[in-house]
C-alpha cells in the first residue's frame, strides 16, 4: 500500500506536473491522425497521470479521483464506445467501422463523417485503455490488502 | 551542419554504451536506477538529432517528450517500490 509521502521534490513536481500530463494525453488523442499518437498511446499518457497522482499522494488520495469501480465502469463504457460506432455504421447499411455512412445520421458530409467517426472511436480506445492502466497498477500495488485476496486465503 | 549533428548523436550512442555498463554492472540498485534514468535523458537528446538529421523535428519531439515524462515516471515509481520493500 502505497501511503502519503513526506517528500516535497515528489509531491512538488507531480502537481506541477499532472495537469500538463492530461493536456499533453488529449492533444496525443486529437492529433492522432496527423503525428504521433492515437487512441492507445494518449491513454496510457493519461493513465500515466494518474499513477504519478498515486505515487506521490497516496491511494487515499487517488481514490478520490477514481475508485477502481470507476475504472471498472469507464472500460466498458470505452469498449462499448468502440462497438457502438461501429454497429451503428452496420446498422446504417455500411461495413463494420464504416464511418462514411454516419454522414446521414448527423447530417454532415462523408468526408467531414470519416474524419469525426475515428475520432469517435479514438476516445473510447483512449477511455478504455485508461481504465484499465488504472486497473492494473490498483491491483498491483494493493496485492495482499484487498477483501478479496484475504477470501481467497482462508 | 548534418554532419555536426550527426557527429553529436554517435557520441550520445558512445555514451549510452557507458551508462549501459553502469546498469547492467552497478554494485548497488542505486547505481543501476541512475544509469538507466540517464539512458533515459540521453535517448531523448539522441531522438531529437534524429528530427534535425530527417527534417521532420514536429514528429520526433512529440516522442521525447513522452518518452520524457514516461523515464521520469519510471524512476519515482522504481525509488517508491525500493522504499516501500525497504531494499535499501
Amino acid at each position: 500500500m502505497i501511503r502519503d509521502s513526506q517528500d516535497v521534490i515528489v509531491k512538488t513536481l507531480a502537481r506541477l506536473l499532472i495537469p500538463f500530463v492530461v493536456v499533453y494525453a488529449l492533444y496525443v488523442i486529437m492529433h492522432g491522425h496527423h503525428s504521433p499518437g492515437g487512441g492507445f498511446q494518449g491513454g496510457v499518457i493519461s493513465a500515466a497521470g494518474f499513477i504519478l497522482l498515486g505515487i506521490s499522494y497516496g491511494f487515499e488520495e487517488t481514490r478520490k479521483r477514481m475508485s477502481e469501480r470507476v475504472a471498472e465502469v469507464f472500460s466498458s463504457v470505452g469498449v462499448f464506445i468502440y462497438g457502438g460506432i461501429g454497429v451503428l455504421c452496420l446498422i446504417l447499411g455500411g461495413n463494420f467501422l464504416d464511418y462514411g455512412k454516419l454522414g446521414k445520421l448527423f447530417m454532415v458530409t462523408p468526408a467531414e463523417a470519416r474524419s469525426l467517426g475515428i475520432l469517435g472511436v479514438e476516445l473510447g480506445v483512449a477511455l478504455a485503455v485508461m481504465a484499465v492502466m488504472c486497473t492494473i497498477f490498483f491491483a498491483i500495488f494493493t496485492v495482499g490488502e484487498s477483501p478479496e485476496d484475504d477470501r481467497s486465503e482462508q | 551542419m548534418t554532419q555536426f549533428f550527426l557527429i553529436i548523436g554517435v557520441a550520445m550512442c558512445v555514451l549510452v554504451l557507458m551508462c549501459l555498463y553502469r546498469a547492467t554492472f552497478g554494485p548497488t540498485i542505486l547505481n543501476r536506477a541512475a544509469g538507466i534514468s540517464a539512458i533515459g535523458t540521453k535517448t531523448l537528446i539522441v531522438l531529437l538529432i534524429m528530427g534535425v538529421i530527417y527534417e521532420r523535428v514536429d514528429m520526433f519531439i512529440d516522442i521525447s517528450m513522452v518518452y520524457a515524462l514516461l523515464n521520469f515516471l519510471g524512476t519515482v515509481v522504481l525509488a517508491k517500490y525500493l522504499e516501500t520493500t525497504g531494499e535499501i
